[in-house]
């Protein structure tokens, strides 16, 4: 029961990391770009529901939609200036500005709300749910289910819509899909701004189960990063397993290896991903040269 | 281009005057200032041979530089060896790391070769924070001895004495970036940064080349861990987290990377701001943020570019 436990609790961070990661390998996969300043995104995310509750005084649900909508407009603008200027620049640079980025976004949160930590309580956080010998709060059953119907979305607008298509035809060849007519800067925009969305649901749907504090975006980016080359860069598919699969080996192991070694894991799994498969474990498209 | 004597006469003068600003300044705190500078200087160069020489971005950077502060710090504290081995001992084990983490790493390269470095910088700084028993955990290690000559009576745990031994080990790094850059070995990282396929195809072995480069960036990290342990006599894990590979990334970009001056500048011009933005908080990181982005999108080749465009536009007019 014990083994039960850990395991849905690894599933529920495991589902708070896919959806930090579908953004990260999304922008990736359609912008080639690697974003470092991705776990800002997050910490945006959880601190806007967070103010949006304390100050504005909204329900959870209506907090945690304008949080992702002012978020997704801060990525468009992220994109906008540092992003596109750099477009034919070299992975280097973009991956440097994207550092800088990252440190400009934590730094300004540490200046603006605080360097304190804070505490975000949802209706739904001291909620106890039994299923027989397994407790778990309300929170946590809900990162699972919404993030489930959040990710079946997106795999059905990437197939089946419109925009979807016109960002796996970027995705594929930028130049040709430009040459059929695609508005390739816009569907670059939308992209960043879809991802950084996730990121934000991500933080408001996963920051009220642990403490919220400027730097929580290092964190958000590194479990993202691991995810992400453990599925591979650029898979959806992979980032979907890798998010899972971490979470419950991170469960395991701080269960019953040692909590303080947990994070250890994630990036002991990715050093043998990487060694036995370079490109991850869900076959990406090929590198781009 | 500069001839190649003027170039040596200008690192000469420069010496010189280091040597000299000790008796011109006289301020403790200011020499303490410059004693960091020459520290950071050596460890900004290390990363500059990742940077600039190879073309990777290192993100683990910060993991080296922690390994040689705990093992110089841990190996007098706890074998009672005497403290000049330090530094020598910080360069071999944290070289050893490199030996092997570069073996690994170096297969993978661009936005992945800089996330698995950020991984095993992670894993070392998680270790270092976790094993109490060894590190002592997040409280550090404090009361590190500090390096001293007894028979002549030098203890450089004081700025006026440690700030010549810390330019003496500057000047060895930069001794040997410089031998570096002009030597085979050095003109075939240039050949691997610029074109791998071209520079295997006239026999470069570029796995090796990379490997050996990084180890060698490793260990100079290591020795500028060391000094930084000895001279600030308290360390912590924190050495080793993102704060610190922020500001070395910051240090070499800022400077120019890929240049023997640049590493130095932009170590002086971390200093500098970090000293006079204290009042300001976490702005300060804020204003080095800017100021790395700033230099990424206007800036690439850094503030030692500023001079050479000004030579240029001069030449000109």
């Amino acid at each position: 029961m014990v083994f039960l436990q850990q395991v849905i609790n690894g599933l529920a961070n495991g589902m708070g990391y896919v959806l930090i990661a579908m953004g990260l390998t999304l922008v990736f996969g359609v912008l080639r770009i690697v974003n470092f300043a991705h776990g800002e995104f997050y910490m945006l995310g959880a601190y806007a529901t967070y103010y949006c509750l304390k100050v504005l005084g909204l329900g959870y649900v209506p907090s945690l939609l304008l949080a992702t909508v002012l978020v997704a407009a801060a990525g468009i603008a992220a994109n906008r200036f540092f992003f596109e200027p750099l477009k034919k620049e070299h992975e280097f640079t973009i991956l440097l500005s994207s550092l800088g980025l990252a440190l400009l976004m934590t730094n300004l949160a540490e200046a603006v709300f605080g360097a304190d930590p804070k505490y975000m309580d949802t209706p739904y956080s001291d909620e106890m749910i039994n299923l027989g010998d397994i407790t778990v709060t309300q929170q946590r059953v809900g990162v699972i289910l919404v993030a489930s119907v959040l990710i079946a979305a997106v795999y059905w607008f990437i197939r089946y819509t419109r925009m979807g298509k016109m960002m796996q035809a970027t995705a594929q060849e930028p130049a040709g899909a430009a040459l059929t007519g695609i508005n390739t800067r816009f569907v670059h925009a939308y992209t960043f701004a879809l991802a950084c969305a996730l990121a934000a649901l991500a933080g408001a749907l996963v920051g009220p189960t642990a403490m919220l504090f400027p730097t929580v975006g290092d964190w958000a980016v590194l479990k993202g990063f691991i995810v992400v080359v453990m599925g591979g860069l650029g898979s959806v598919t992979g980032a979907l397993f890798g998010g899972l699969i971490l979470g419950v080996a991170e469960s395991l192991g701080g269960g019953y290896i040692s909590m303080g070694f947990k994070d250890a894991i994630g990036y002991a799994i990715i050093i043998v991903v990487l060694l036995w498969r370079p490109n991850g474990l869900f076959n990406p498209p090929p590198m781009r040269k | 281009m500069t001839s190649q004597p003027s170039r040596n006469w200008a690192w000469g003068l420069a010496l010189l005057g280091a040597l000299l600003a000790p008796l011109v300044v006289g301020n403790d705190f200011i020499l303490h200032m410059m004693t960091l500078w020459a520290i950071y200087s050596l460890l900004a160069l290390s990363l500059n041979i990742i940077i600039g020489y190879l073309g990777e971005l290192s993100f683990g950077h910060a993991a080296f530089f922690g390994i040689g502060a705990y093992t110089s710090a841990l190996l007098v504290m706890n074998l009672g060896l005497p403290v000049w081995w330090g530094p020598v001992l910080a360069g071999v084990v944290a070289g050893l790391f490199g030996l092997v983490i570069g073996f690994v790493a170096l297969r993978i390269v661009g936005p992945q070769f800089a996330i698995l470095t950020l991984g095993f910088g992670a894993i070392l700084q998680t270790i270092t924070n976790y094993w109490v028993d060894v590190t002592r955990g997040p409280m550090g290690i404090s009361q590190i001895p500090a390096f001293r000559i007894d028979s002549l009576g030098l203890d450089f745990a004081l700025a006026q004495n440690m700030y010549f031994l810390a330019l003496g080990f500057l000047v060895l790094g930069i001794y040997a970036c410089r031998a570096l850059e002009k030597s085979r070995t050095g003109r075939a990282y240039v050949a691997v940064r610029e074109n791998p396929e071209l520079a295997q195809s006239i026999g470069i072995d570029t796995f090796r080349t990379k490997w050996m480069a990084f180890t060698v960036a490793t260990a100079m990290a290591g020795v500028g861990g060391s000094l930084y342990g000895h001279y600030l006599r308290v360390i912590t894990p924190e050495l080793m987290s993102l704060t610190y590979m922020s500001a070395l990334v910051i240090m070499v970009i800022v400077g120019g990377k890929g240049t023997t001056l640049g590493p130095i500048v932009g170590a002086l011009v971390y200093i500098v701001l970090l000293e006079w933005l204290r009042a300001v908080g976490s702005w300060r990181m804020v204003v080095f943020a800017a100021l790395l982005i700033g230099c990424v999108l206007f800036l690439p080749g850094g503030l030692v570019s500023l001079w050479q465009r000004l030579l240029q536009r001069r030449g000109r007019s």
